[in-house]
């Protein structure tokens, strides 16, 4: 079944276009990562699918329902933790996650417990005195308490410390155990990548690469390091060999994924000592989309877009 | 402690620079509002007889005794003048510097700006100190604009001198208060209170020592500033007990902070409770606590504001009898007793509800507050729907109105039997009072239309309050005509007491109120949620 599903969805903010015909399908019990910079859309999607902003065009669906129409209906199925957590500041943590757990329709009493043992949480101060840390920790342990079937997570661990992270890290994956949907949106690769069955890769608005971790690697390169009996000096003139480095024996260079077996079997013919490659990070996934354009429009580019 | 005040220029100068439109708003608005009595006062007393008349009655009454303190000189007309506004001024230089004081000290260090600012080179005396010399300027402004309106009304000069200065002092004096406080309190609203409340205990120890006549005075700032006489033997030295206590409190001030950690405080906040209670449970149990404080903080006042007016009224026949120049004044014979006390009612009824309008308004501005700080993504992330929310968010501010009217007019009637008046009427008052509510929701009404259309334009929603305010205040004394007047929801009712109750403008004022909610909802739940 599929959870979430938007085709060619377009918004715009005045004169600042912030969606540009977005599709994204999630399918049920899947981990989602969608990944963009700042001021690319995440935000907006999310806010879409929540019926808290309306489409100027193209199609939002839900469950199956429309996510404006029927967006109270729908709220019922789903957990929301936004990016930039704001409570009231004279209610306390405890009563800010009975309060939205009970308005979302009942709260699992020993998961709340659970939680906030796990996340370390005063739930008897008032909202005002915590930190950044903790208010995310409000909404990601109010959101989690509840027995949502979809997750849609805005950048859900800034301001979280690592421990932290890796215990929100457990939970994705206990409520992806129990058969629920989870939307990520961030710009923290290695928690995509930790996480996510399937990435979608999100700039100006529009997905530009979606598929799951094995497919957008295909698409890369891989980087080689070896130390060679001979010197490996034959490679630069060798199809699909980037940038490599010579230095006392060694070489290292990226390899087009087409490319790998003729690149490793030539190594083997120089004498190989030894050899490591690794796979392309979501990092490097991520730069070829957005590298250029980073240096280029980072500085002008401001978050009206969010 | 070498270098404590480095960088006071500075940080002097950010001050200056952030609050560019908030310090000229809060001097002009509040010494025009000064000068405007200032200036109009002379003109109602232009002949020897009124001025006599001022000083057997209002001066020896002891609700103004209470309210404005003993002003010397009150045969005169500086002295009269000086009666009238200061209530406005003393009060408002108060709140005005205590504002200012926090609002560049806790609050800054609440939110975290001042720790960027303190790993600068800047002095750990620096904040207070800089924050203190702008509460002075603050109140040096609006003293220079009140002794210049009075000057201005050809009032005395040195009386006009001595008021201003004395003015000018008790709000440095309250500069320093408010500094204190900063340092108490960890949140800024802590230490509003705290402030906030010395204000009032002052307020009211000057004024339950001049209604005693009794040394009491001597303990409160308020009490010092009038002690310099103006328009009276006009005396200096009572000016050197506030320029004291200012220097003594900037030393206490010094002192705690130096004890204190940085963002610390010495009134810690009390834990809450880590369950949210059976109410909490729903939109409307959420809107209840969020406008929970805020219903109190209007409750208390508007109760007591009609207590005060409800113990004046009882004193207006003999006020009358005193003084015949002033029944002819307001236009009626001596036989007219009880058609002027009920004017005098109509007119406190009237203004009450206007006043508490602003209850109403600001609840259904929660609704955008919420939204702007993104705290509504919460609330309709649930399976709350958008009407539900707004729509409980006016239903506590209209329900808050309805208490509010009960509340003033059991205020009025309570202080109108204090003040000697007898109990039926005082019953009656209560009921009055009610019937103005329709008019009250459908101001609340427009505010929650506004919401819902214009969501960019929250000032839009006090629109209707305003106009209301203003018919009420100046319709009589502009002869607005009726068309201008008949803006304001107030202005369709039947005034009570004095006339027969026709209960058909207020059924119809209720369905305009319910009305105009429908379309605010309507068009609320049509709308993008205003998240940027």
């Amino acid at each position: 079944m599929t959870v979430i599903e938007t085709r060619d969805l377009r918004k715009t903010f005045g004169s600042t276009t912030a969606l540009d015909g977005l599709d994204l399908v999630v399918p049920q019990g899947q981990v989602h990562g969608f990944l963009g910079p700042n001021g690319s859309g995440k935000s907006t999607t999310v806010r879409i699918l929540l019926g808290l902003l309306r489409a100027d065009s193209g199609h939002v669906r839900l469950f199956g329902q429309d996510a404006w129409a029927d967006a109270t209906e729908l709220h019922r199925r789903l957990a929301y933790v936004p990016g930039e957590v704001a409570l009231w500041p004279n209610l306390t943590g405890g009563e800010i996650i009975d309060i939205l757990a009970r308005m979302r329709g009942g709260l699992d009493e020993a998961r709340r417990r659970d939680l906030l043992d796990r996340f370390d949480l005063d739930p008897s101060k008032k909202s005002r005195t915590y930190s950044k840390g903790n208010r995310q920790k409000v909404a990601v342990v109010a959101a989690f308490a509840s027995r949502a079937e979809l997750f849609l997570l805005d950048e859900p661990t800034s301001g979280l410390d690592p421990l932290m992270e890796a215990e929100f890290q457990r939970c994705v994956h206990e409520v992806k155990a129990g058969g629920a949907t989870v939307l990520l949106s961030s710009h923290i690769l290695a928690e995509a990548e930790a996480l996510s069955d399937r990435v979608s890769i999100i700039k100006h608005g529009r997905v530009v690469q979606s598929g799951s971790l094995t497919d957008l690697r295909h698409l890369t390169r891989t980087t080689v390091t070896a130390e060679t009996a001979a010197p490996a000096t034959s490679l630069t003139a060798m199809s699909g060999v980037h940038q490599p480095e010579f230095d006392d024996g060694r070489v290292t260079f990226d390899v087009d994924s087409d490319d790998l077996d003729e690149v490793i079997a030539a190594l083997s013919r120089l004498g190989l000592r030894s050899l490591t490659a690794h796979p392309p990070t979501l990092e490097e996934l991520f730069l070829r989309h957005y590298g250029e354009e980073i240096q280029v429009e980072a500085p002008t580019r401001g978050d009206g877009a969010r | 402690m070498s270098g404590g005040l480095t960088g006071t220029g500075h940080l002097a100068r950010l001050i200056l620079r952030r609050d560019r439109v908030r310090l000229p708003a809060w001097t002009l608005g509040l010494g025009g509002l000064i000068a405007a009595s200032a200036l109009a006062v002379p003109g109602f007393y232009d002949t020897p007889e009124k001025v006599a008349g001022y000083a057997a009655t209002v001066g020896a009454s002891p609700v103004s005794l209470l309210m404005s303190g003993r002003q010397t000189g009150i045969e005169t007309i500086g002295g009269i003048t000086a009666n009238e506004i200061s209530q406005v001024a003393q009060i408002g230089i108060c709140l005005m510097v205590t504002f200012l004081v926090v609002r560049h000290t806790r609050a800054e260090e609440e939110s975290g700006r001042a720790e960027l600012l303190r790993s600068t080179v800047l002095g750990r005396h620096a904040a207070a100190v800089a924050a203190l010399g702008y509460g002075v300027l603050a109140a040096v402004l609006v003293g220079l604009v009140t002794t210049g309106s009075m000057l201005g009304a050809e009032l005395d000069a040195s009386g006009s001198i001595v008021y201003g200065a004395g003015l000018a002092l008790l709000g440095v004096c309250y500069s320093a208060i408010a500094l204190v406080a900063a340092q108490l309190s960890t949140s800024a609203r802590g230490a509003l209170a705290i402030a906030g409340g010395a204000v009032t205990v002052g307020y009211l120890v000057r004024g339950l020592g001049a209604m005693q006549d009794n040394a009491a005075v001597w303990l409160s700032p308020f009490g010092w500033a009038q002690a310099m006489n103006s328009f009276g033997e006009e005396r200096w030295w009572p000016a050197a007990l506030l320029v004291v206590a200012t220097a003594a409190l900037l030393g206490v001030a010094a002192h705690l902070t130096t004890r204190r950690d940085f963002a610390g405080g010495f009134i810690h906040p009390r834990p809450g409770h880590p369950r949210a209670s059976a109410a909490l449970a729903s939109p409307l149990g959420l809107a209840t606590r969020l406008l929970r404080g805020r219903l109190i903080g209007w409750g208390v006042g508007l109760t007591l504001l009609a207590m005060v007016y409800g113990a004046v009224v009882p004193t207006v026949p003999d006020l009358l009898e005193s003084n015949p120049d002033i029944a002819d004044y307001i236009g009626a014979g001596s036989d007219a007793e009880s058609a002027i006390v009920e004017a005098f009612l109509r007119y406190v009824l009237l203004f009450l509800a206007v006043i508490g309008t602003g209850y109403g308004v600001s609840a259904v501005l929660l609704v955008r507050t919420e939204e702007e700080s993104k705290r509504v993504e919460h609330v309709l992330a649930t399976r709350t729907s958008r009407t539900q929310w707004m729509g409980a968010v006016v239903v506590v501010a209209a329900v808050g109105s309805a208490v509010l009217a009960v509340l003033m007019g059991a205020g009025l009637a309570a202080g109108y039997v204090l003040g000697g008046g007898g109990a039926d009427t005082a019953l009656a008052t209560v009921g009055h009072q009610l019937t103005y509510l329709p008019a009250v929701l459908v101001v609340v009404g427009f505010a929650a239309a506004v919401v819902g259309l214009a969501p960019r334009s929250p000032l839009l929603a006090w629109a209707l309050a305003l106009v209301s305010g203003l018919q009420v205040l100046l319709g009589q004394t502009l002869r607005l005509p009726d068309a201008l007047q008949g803006l304001s929801p107030f202005w369709h009712l039947p005034g009570v007491p004095g006339s027969s109750i026709d209960p058909r403008p207020g059924a119809a004022e209720l369905l305009l109120a319910v009305a105009l909610v429908a379309v605010g909802l309507w068009a609320h739940r049509r709308r993008d949620l205003e998240l940027t």
